[in-house]
């Protein structure tokens, strides 16, 4: 089996009752970009939950990295950047730095400190991202855009394989956007990553995505599964 | 013990030297004040971010009826004699705890409803045991609003190893509560273990309310742990900095309720959670004047220059 990043297969999923997803094939391949996209209530947000484990589906299997869900343990290799980045506690008495530190967290792992090279890693981010001379301030006195890059900062110091944007656009300015974009295709360009972005702006993502998956409420078209359900795919 | 209205001025801290250099009760007061000023406001910083500064106040009212648990053990069972109610306390406030944590997963989206169901179970259940005793010899009031000129010699032993293994727990722990308290959901897709991490902090902070009671007492607990924190929130930039920040200002708040309870005879509990609300105003509103200050300032120079 040739290495996918994230493989989805056959994947059901419902709140109670009510089915979310259903019939789920998704396959996003290393080096791929990949929007997912849909009206609101489309279940994409879920689907990305789903693919990390916070929830567990009804029916279908679910590799990361080829490793089945339940076994997976490298999360290290996954950067995630919420959809909530814009509406976490704007008062939170943490500097830029501290904040963009907590994403080698988990992957320090218990019990072992911060060294010097990890703080140049965390102060190399912040400068890829823009926001150098912002490192010392607080968080919440950041404008929405420097605060969703700060995120993404956070996200891609543990120099993940998969980036997982959930709705990164949400609240952020156009200049932001741009900028937002720009990092992610430099980021593409330079090191391979896996891109995976949930977004209802389809227009702006399109020229930075190597795929459009359409999700509506139960179905997803996949793009590169020949034998599936019909697709509808908007090459980038 | 009225030595004067000195306060906690210069003059007034010699004499205070000398007595803690002559009396036992003074030193186990000053290194009891010197703990509890370090460990509450180091989990209240955690407990404030995660806007859940009520919980302290829960646990503390559970504790109230762990003491008073322990209590009626004392009076009814000759065997229980020498048993110290403070351990009843403290294991009615670990199992809460425990339950805060559970019961925040069952209402996910009113989190807070683990407050009242926790604070108003533990202080019924407090109420109901003081009088099924038909009220006890000691006093209750201490254990209510705190003498920190009370702490006896097993206490300050207790009070320093829960002092010891709240800092080691906060220090061992400080990446994975900062990421957690930042962002629950990522910190969890980052592979940090948030169940054990939640329940093992619930447990620290169930140890800091027990060894502060003795201090602040049970109903102004919650004033030490998240006051301090309120002030330096204000002022820091940075979290280790607002840390540092509130444990310098509870150290203020804690020897000026030493002071005002050796020499006023006042209440050291509530000296201390007075002297916390005063350094907030303070800080707060000086913050804001400076603020406005600089401003007008500004006007006047925009004006000059145009």
């Amino acid at each position: 089996m040739n290495e996918t990043v994230l493989k989805m297969d056959d994947v059901d999923f419902s709140f109670g009752e009510q089915k979310v997803l259903e019939g789920i094939d998704l396959n996003l391949l290393p080096g791929e970009r990949m929007a997912l996209v849909g009206p609101n209530g489309s279940g994409k947000s879920t689907l990305l939950k789903l693919a990390l484990g916070a929830y567990r589906p009804d029916r279908g299997r679910i590799f990361l990295f080829n490793t089945p869900l339940r076994q997976f343990r490298d999360w290290s290799r996954i950067g995630y950047v919420s959809q909530k980045a814009n509406s976490f506690n704007q008062a939170f008495p943490a500097t830029l730095r501290e904040v963009v530190a907590s994403g080698l967290y988990g992957k320090l792992g218990l019990f072992r400190w911060m060294k010097e090279r990890d703080w140049h890693r965390v102060d190399a981010v912040i400068e890829q991202a823009g926001l150098a001379e912002l490192a010392h301030r607080n968080i919440g006195e950041l404008s929405g855009g420097q605060q969703q890059r700060a995120f993404v900062a956070r996200a891609l110091v543990g120099d993940p394989d998969l980036l997982v944007l959930d709705e990164p656009t949400v609240g952020v300015d156009a200049p932001s956007v741009d900028h937002l974009f720009r990092l992610l295709a430099d980021l593409h360009r330079e090191k391979g990553i896996s891109l995976l972005l949930v977004t209802h702006d389809i227009e702006t993502a399109k020229p930075y995505v190597d795929r459009v998956v359409r999700l509506n409420r139960r179905i997803a078209f996949p793009g590169n599964d020949e034998k599936r359900k019909p697709m509808q795919v908007v090459e980038g | 013990m009225k030595k004067g209205g000195e306060g906690c001025g210069p003059a007034a801290s010699s004499v205070m030297i000398d007595m803690i250099l002559t009396y036992d009760f003074m030193q186990r007061a000053l290194i009891a004040g010197l703990v509890i000023g370090i460990i509450s406001p180091m989990v209240g910083l955690f407990l404030v971010v995660r806007r859940l500064s009520l919980i302290a106040d829960a646990l503390a009212h559970v504790t109230l009826s762990g003491v008073a648990a322990g209590l009626l053990l004392q009076k009814q069972f000759p065997a229980f004699q020498t048993f110290n109610p403070m351990i009843s306390g403290m294991m009615f406030s670990l199992t809460a705890s425990v339950f805060v944590e559970r019961l925040r997963q069952w209402y996910r989206s009113y989190q807070e409803l683990a407050i009242p169901v926790i604070l108003s179970g533990g202080i019924g259940l407090g109420v109901v045991l003081i009088s099924a005793a038909d009220g006890f010899s000691v006093d209750v009031a201490g254990y209510l609003f705190g003498s920190i000129l009370a702490v006896s010699p097993s206490e300050i032993g207790a009070i320093i190893g829960a002092g010891v293994l709240v800092v080691a727990v906060i220090l061992l722990f400080y990446k994975e509560l900062f990421a957690l308290s930042f962002d629950e959901e990522s910190a969890m897709f980052a592979g940090i273990p948030r169940r054990s991490i939640n329940i093992l902090f619930g447990l620290v902070v169930a140890l800091v309310i027990t060894a502060s009671i003795r201090v602040v007492g049970i109903l102004l607990v919650s004033g030490l742990i998240t006051l301090p924190v309120a002030a330096a929130m204000q002022l820091a930039s940075g979290f280790k900095k607002t840390l540092f920040l509130s444990i310098l200002f509870a150290q203020v708040s804690v020897f000026c309720g030493l002071a005002a309870a050796f020499y006023l005879d006042w209440a050291s509990g509530g000296t201390i959670v007075l002297v916390s609300v005063l350094i907030l105003l303070v800080v707060g509103g000086g913050k804001r004047l400076i603020r406005r200050v600089l401003r007008s300032g500004n006007g006047v120079r925009r004006r000059d220059a145009s």
